[in-house]
């Protein structure tokens, strides 16, 4: 199978000052196009960093990562967000929504910034919001959905530019076990559709639908 | 969605930051504004009012400047300190028309009004007055009034109305037809009453005098001042020196304008700070959504320019209705009398407008470049990490 996903030796420190903090040690994964992979491990062993590094949101200090033949650990800032705006969706644990903006237009935003002329975003963000079940709630803001009804949201939104990777923080970390079904259920569909999905997560839930499981620990993997 | 409707998202989801904001700079550029206009119309005036004079030379006391030669276009009160005796050596030298003034201040219900003391045949003649009702001066000894048309209509007089000055009852002759200057807000007496009036026994203010020869004015000024031991100035000379004192005061009214500008400038940095900091995580979720920093900057540099533009457009209606709204009422004074008395009311150049919203603009673009700056920097991770 192909390996949308590669990293070789990828490492990643931050500094603050005089303080190094080491985030990702030394990681080599590959991840499979059209796989449903899970990274799961404890809190503050480098998990979120690592989605960062291979949805090209950061770049490591050491190592390479791939997205199919690029390299992206070496590529412009401009290129890496053109690369975030097409190839790569993004869902994080919470406040994934613009605040002032309604459902439908944070959807549409998505596809503002990936150089969809204005006109043409409606109707796609319409079909999208029917997608994840929330046609009704098109003309809402943030602050009037629920926690799940966000999240789908942000699902929706990060389907926009229709990417090969969908890369989720612990999606569901904030929502009620009902909540996590339905949110589970619309990534198993979209898996099904052919997107890679990679999810970071705490839930044996989630964990359980996984094909694959990442495990990280103290900025390592064992695959 | 376009770029432009986030931006008016955005800049409106705190109303009371945005309308106080906005109305730091439309104050800001509303006083800038009706300073300039003020300026503009006061100027105009003087040019009009020097005109008015129909002299080519004015005589002042010894030591005038330009405060006095002031006063003359604006008809505040004078010293009298030529005697008549002066204003018959000066009529004894061949070539040149004199005439003496005699400038006081009254009030009727308390509002402040020019009086002037004149010798009713050689002014009507000098200014070329006209009679828009009633009848002029019978005789060089009248005990009457004759008013110009504004003050007539300010005061509510017509020929036959009384008006009380110093204490006497003044019977109001006639009204002038409308000059477009200072003379319309005036009172006109002859001048020994004036003089009896004013307590000025024998004596005038100020002496306007056309030469005959307009190519041998500076030859006169030498022949007065040989005649008599007091002040000559030229209508240029005058012009300029009053000018002088009118560009230095709108200096520093500008200023002042500017400074509130700037002022206001660090509100829409402050603001613009602030909704960096409040937006932190929704940069991050931009920059995840693929936006580049280019992008970010650009964001939050049209949220700043916004404010300088509406600020810009609100602050000249605001400068214009204060500069119509406010001039009339604001007490006489050297400087406002003039503007008080434009007949034309508030007249504003096309150019002082754009340049003020242009002013503006740039203003808050400025303002707002540091913080689009702090947030165009900021890396997705930085942005994006919960905190
Ligand atoms: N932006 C950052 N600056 C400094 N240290 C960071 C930053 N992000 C993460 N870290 C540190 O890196 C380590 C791994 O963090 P993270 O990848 O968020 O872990 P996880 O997602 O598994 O909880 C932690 O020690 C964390 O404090
Ligand atoms: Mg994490």
């Amino acid at each position: 199978m192909n390996n949308i996903i590669r990293t070789e030796h990828a490492a990643k420190t931050y500094t603050i000052g005089e303080i190094t903090t080491t985030a990702l040690k030394d990681v080599s994964l590959e991840i499979p196009q059209g796989s449903f992979t899970c990274i799961v491990g404890p809190s503050g062993h480098g998990k979120s960093t690592l989605m960062h590094l291979i949805g090209g949101l950061d770049r490591p200090s050491d190592g390479k990562v791939y997205i199919g033949d690029m390299e992206i650990s070496r590529i412009a800032n401009s290129d890496l967000a053109r690369l975030r705006a097409k190839r790569v969706g993004f869902v994080f644990q919470f406040f994934n929504l613009l605040q002032g903006l309604t459902a439908i237009e944070n959807v549409e935003i998505a596809m503002m910034l990936a150089g969809v002329p204005d006109r043409e975003q409606r109707v796609r963000a319409e079909e999208l919001l029917a997608l994840v079940g929330l046609t009704e709630k098109a003309g809402s803001k943030p602050s009037q959905l629920s926690g799940g009804q966000q999240q789908r949201v942000a699902i929706a939104r990060a389907l926009a530019n229709d990417p090969d990777i969908l890369l989720m923080d612990e999606p569901t970390g904030n929502l009620d076990s009902v909540a996590e079904a339905e949110v589970l259920d619309l990534l198993q569909t979209l898996h099904r559709q052919g997107k890679t999905v990679v999810i970071v997560t705490h839930s044996d839930e989630v964990a359980k639908r996984a094909e694959r499981i990442i495990r990280v620990k103290d900025g390592l993997v064992d695959q | 969605m376009t770029p432009s409707k986030l931006v008016f998202r955005n800049i409106t989801r705190r109303r009371g930051r945005f309308v106080f904001t906005l109305l730091g700079i439309t104050i800001g550029i509303a006083s800038f504004v009706t300073f300039m206009a003020m300026g503009g119309n006061l100027k105009r005036e003087i040019h009009r009012e020097t005109a008015a004079l129909g002299a080519s030379l004015m005589v002042l006391p010894k030591g005038s400047c330009g405060y006095e030669q002031l006063s003359i276009l604006t008809g505040d009160q004078m010293p009298t300190n030529i005697t008549v005796d002066e204003v018959k050596k000066i009529r004894d030298i061949k070539g040149l028309t004199a005439v003496p003034y005699l400038s006081q201040q009254t009030a009727i219900n308390n509002r402040p009004v020019s009086v002037t003391g004149i010798e009713p045949q050689a002014t009507f003649a000098f200014k070329r007055w006209q009679m828009a009702q009633g009848s002029y001066f019978s005789s060089e000894e009248s005990k009457d009034a004759v008013i110009g048309v504004v003050a007539a209509k300010q005061f509510d007089l017509k020929p036959g109305s009384t008006i009380t000055v110093r204490g006497e009852k003044l019977t109001v002759q006639g009204i002038l037809a409308e000059t477009g200057g200072r003379d319309d807000a005036g009172i006109f007496l002859a001048l020994p009453l004036a003089q009896r009036l004013f307590k000025a026994h024998e004596q005038v203010s100020y002496v306007a005098v056309r030469v005959d020869n307009l190519a041998q004015t500076e030859a006169y000024i030498e022949k007065i001042r040989e005649a008599v031991s007091l002040g000559v100035v030229s209508d240029k000379q005058m012009l300029k020196s009053v000018m002088g004192i009118v560009g230095s005061v709108n200096i520093t009214l500008q200023l002042i304008a500017a400074v509130a500008v700037l002022a206001s400038a660090f509100g829409i940095v402050n603001t613009m700070m602030a909704a960096t900091y409040e937006r932190k995580r929704e940069i991050g979720i931009l920059q995840a959504l693929g936006a580049r920093r280019r992008m970010i900057f650009a964001l939050f540099m049209m949220e700043s320019g916004i404010y300088g533009v509406i600020g810009g457009v609100s602050g000249v209606v605001a400068g214009l209705l204060a500069a119509a709204v406010a001039t009339p009422y604001i007490t006489q004074n050297a400087f406002t009398t003039m503007v008080k008395g434009s007949g034309s009311g508030t007249l504003i150049d096309l150019k002082v407008i754009i340049y003020s919203i242009l002013f503006s603009t740039v203003v808050a673009i400025l303002a707002g470049i540091y913080p689009a700056w702090r947030a165009a920097r900021l890396t997705p991770v930085e942005a994006i990490s919960y905190e």
